[in-house]
């Protein structure tokens, strides 16, 4: 029966997730939303643990604020899996489990373990088991060696990022880790659906090169269809009103051709700005996109624009523009998005204890709103092996050793 | 298509552009029934942007590669929602529908009376999601946005690029194509799981923007906890160093190398040639210290190497590197694509036999983990399957579909 408690949509879904930074997103993702995630830490801990940004910038075990933010509403079990005894504990786990995530991105380490998922399957036949791998479970690059840099080249995103005469520059914030994490979530959930159906689980093979490789916006057919090789065309307009402009305080993004069709909307705002040269825009060459392409088009529209811009605030502009309904977004910082009006009435942000410090930690909330199956406050990341005791005890409670 | 995860789940689908679609995909591509609303008046304007076929568009809404591979295994539906009649008539299928979905700008569906009121009323418990650039509600929820400006809204902007330098991004509107569409997809998955625990449907209220903020949480924890902006970083990251893009030779040609370990740093310098190098940085703290002096002196030694070859060799020691694979390197030559099958050509009626981009994970179970039980159909012409449709679902005949079609309800 619904409970009047928020429990969010996967409440009753449990899943076993060894650490590692392929699939801790997943893992968060489906505790946040209900499941029960065991995460199941080495004795050293979770890799994310050594990883920054930490409190006060003083690293430590429970220091970590990217392990607060990536684990948030797990329960840590500490298992030396090199260990017989802790391989035992973990295949009864994995036996009473709906999903084994597998995030350490190491191809085919539970294999070697005795703990593939044809052995755990033999006694859970619905599971589902989620490997989440630098580039799949096979192939000839299965065994390279990777970081979130790597897979950007090799899932070709970076050819596309950065300075137009200089190197390619990947996106910020570890995006490759993440993008195998987020379809690792899509397919765990697309296997567990089908399992509950059929009682039949399966394994999810999650490659981070393919995951990255989804982000190519359109540059795979441009080749394929009119042999065109994208390269990267960052730091300059793409044309007239179209691309990153500075203003008093950092820099917008104005987007008002191309894809959006809102050349007049912004010569009327910038008339109505008394704009020096406002109305000049108004004559039809801009209407020409070669001519808005060109340099002296591009040129001649950031110096009419930075009249304005560079006068103004970021956040004035955004203003602006939101009143004529044109699409110009600031270029936001952390600090722009904690103080968001549009974050802030939508409760975005959320406050999560830090018991380690005492401190409490503000941090990104759900990241979309279930109106009928609402998600609980959040529980704090677990400290390493928190969850042990309590954990192995359900298994010595609920069967013979 | 008996199998597949999603086969029974029906999908009314009013998404288009780029988010929107690639969210709907996820769920056509695992079984689901998806069907496009769309009108020749007001159609997806991805129809008419590039690339298309041989570079020509051929005065068709049915070449654009864009919108192909945002289009997988869909069905594809005229209908005027703007007109009383078009609006019977979808919400006749909304009945039939077990999710409906859209990416228009919030309110707009309530407003054409197909909102999640009027959804519930004839569908109890559809799964109805909006995915808003900035969520259903608060003072910025009706602006106007896309990929680019959530790009910027959202922090991803200014954390990619180099220190001091204008913020760069992604060079893509690259909120579209991971973040807004894998959390749609989740979210849906979700609501589906928790309908089929207690037989409820919901609204799900998306902001698009959120969805990528949530992808940057330790630079917003950087900030709201230790009071920094970590800024743009370039390729660098505390965890590695030297980490880096390298030249090689040949026009534009490049290596992503990253060192984690010192046992890999000493790899990478015997590899190179200069194994003084690894003695006199020995640690990650070192070489952190001497990061730039470190940047060029690799630069000199990749410069004038094969970059595939190169690869080969680091790869061959442990080093991670890779080549910053250009998309022709991808479609013609990755031979690890091409092993697991990550690009499917379909034959379009219009555009031959095209490349689309197969799901980026292996579902083992279905069809031996066989891509071609999952990428089975290419993306539909504009209207291709109106009559189809109209006759299995709503029950019309041939000649009111010819009626309807003619007074541009069905159009």
């Amino acid at each position: 029966m619904p409970s009047d408690q928020p429990r969010g949509p996967l409440a009753g879904l449990r899943v076993l997730e060894i650490s590692g930074l392929l699939g801790e997103y997943a893992g968060k993702l489906l505790a946040d939303h209900g499941a029960d995630v065991v995460l199941v830490e080495p004795p050293t801990g979770a890799p994310r643990r050594s990883l920054g940004p930490f409190l006060d910038d003083q690293p430590g075990q429970e220091n970590s604020l990217s392990f607060a933010y990536y684990n948030t509403n797990k329960r840590s079990v500490t298992l030396d899996l090199t260990q017989e005894q802790d391989r035992a504990h973990f295949r009864r786990l994995a036996a009473d489990t709906d999903v084994v995530l597998d995030g350490t991105g190491d191809v085919g380490h539970l294999d070697r373990l005795g703990l593939g998922h044809d052995v755990l399957a033999a006694d859970n036949p619905k599971l589902v088991t989620t490997v989440v791998t630098p580039f799949g479970a096979d192939g000839p690059y299965a065994d390279y060696e990777s970081t979130d840099l790597v897979l950007m080249a090799m899932g070709g995103l970076l050819s596309l990022g950065g300075y137009a005469d200089g190197i390619p520059v990947r996106a910020g914030g570890d995006q490759a880790w993440l993008a195998a994490g987020q379809f690792a979530a899509v397919g765990t959930m697309i296997a567990a659906l089908q399992a509950d159906a059929t009682g039949q689980g399966q394994v999810v093979d999650v490659s981070a090169q393919e995951a990255v490789v989804m982000a190519h916006e359109n540059a795979v057919q441009f080749y394929d269809l009119e042999h065109v090789v994208k390269h990267r065309n960052g730091g300059q307009a793409r044309q007239a009103a179209v691309g990153v402009y500075p203003c008093q305080d950092g820099h917008v993004y104005l987007l008002a051709k191309g894809l959006g069709v809102f050349w007049d909307e912004l010569v009327s705002w910038l008339e109505s700005e008394h704009v020096e040269g406002a109305s000049s825009l108004r004559d039809p060459k801009w209407k020409d996109d070669d001519f808005a392409a060109s340099e002296p088009g591009k040129a001649e529209f950031l110096e009419i624009f930075s009249r304005l811009a560079l006068n103004r605030t970021k956040a004035q502009l955004y203003e602006a523009a939101k009143r004529v309904r044109l699409p110009l977004c600031p270029i936001n910082t952390a600090a722009d998005l904690v103080a968001s009006p549009q974050l802030a009435a939508r409760d975005y942000f959320t406050d999560v204890e830090h018991p380690a410090s005492g401190r409490t930690l503000r941090m990104p909330g759900a990241p979309f709103k279930l109106t009928g199956s609402p998600i609980a406050p959040p529980r704090p990341a677990p400290r390493l092996g928190e969850h042990t005791a309590a954990v192995l005890d359900t298994l010595t409670s609920t069967g013979a050793q | 298509m008996a199998g597949l995860p999603l086969t029974g789940i029906r999908v009314t689908d009013f998404t288009w552009l780029g988010a929107g679609p690639y969210t709907t995909r996820t769920l056509a591509d695992h079984g689901a029934e998806v069907i496009r609303i769309e009108s020749a008046k007001r159609m997806d304007r991805l129809r008419i942007l590039p690339p298309f076929r041989d570079g020509k568009r051929a005065g068709s809404v049915n070449r654009s590669g864009y919108f192909a591979d945002r289009n997988s295994n869909k069905l594809g539906v005229t209908v005027n929602i703007k007109d009383p009649a078009g609006v019977d008539l979808v919400l006749k299928l909304i009945a039939q529908s077990d999710v409906v979905t859209s990416n228009f700008t919030p309110g707009t569906l309530t407003n054409l009376g197909l909102g999640y009121d009027r959804a519930r009323e004839v569908r109890p418990d559809v799964v109805f999601l909006e995915m808003g650039m900035q969520g259903a509600y608060g003072p910025d929820a009706s602006l106007v946005g896309y990929g680019q400006t959530v790009s910027a809204v959202t922090g991803l902007y200014h954390l990619s690029g180099l220190p001091g330098e204008v913020p760069v991004g992604t060079g893509t509107n690259y909120p579209d194509h991971i973040a807004a569409p894998a959390h749609s997809a989740f979210a849906v998955l979700t609501a589906l799981w928790h309908r089929r625990r207690t037989g409820e449907g919901q609204y799900i209220d998306l902001s698009q923007a959120e969805t990528m903020v949530s992808l940057l949480g330790p630079a917003v924890l950087d900030h709201t906890v230790n009071g920094r902006d970590p800024g743009p970083r370039g390729n660098r990251a505390e965890y590695a160093a030297p980490q880096g893009v390298y030249p090689c030779a040949g026009d534009d040609r490049w290596i992503a190398i990253s060192v984690v370990t010192d046992e890999q740093w000493t790899r990478l310098t015997d590899e190179l040639g200069v194994p003084e190098l690894a003695a006199r940085y020995p640690d990650l703290a070192a070489r952190h210290a001497a990061h730039d002096t470190l940047d060029a002196e690799l630069a000199l030694l990749t410069g004038a190497q094969e970059p595939f070859e190169l690869m080969r060799r680091l790869q061959k020691r442990g080093v991670p590197a890779a080549v910053v694979h250009t998309f022709g390197d991808l479609v013609d030559s990755d031979p690890q694509l091409r092993h697991r099958g990550h690009f499917a050509v379909l034959d379009h009626p219009e555009m031959g036999p095209s490349v689309y981009n197969a799901p980026p994970y292996r579902l083992r179970g279905v069809a031996g983990g066989d891509v071609g039980a999952i990428m089975r159909r290419p993306a539909p012409l504009l209207g291709e399957h109106t009559r189809e449709v109209c006759s299995r679902l709503l029950g019309l005949d041939d000649a009111s579909i010819d009626e309807l079609t003619e007074q541009g309800v069905l159009a």
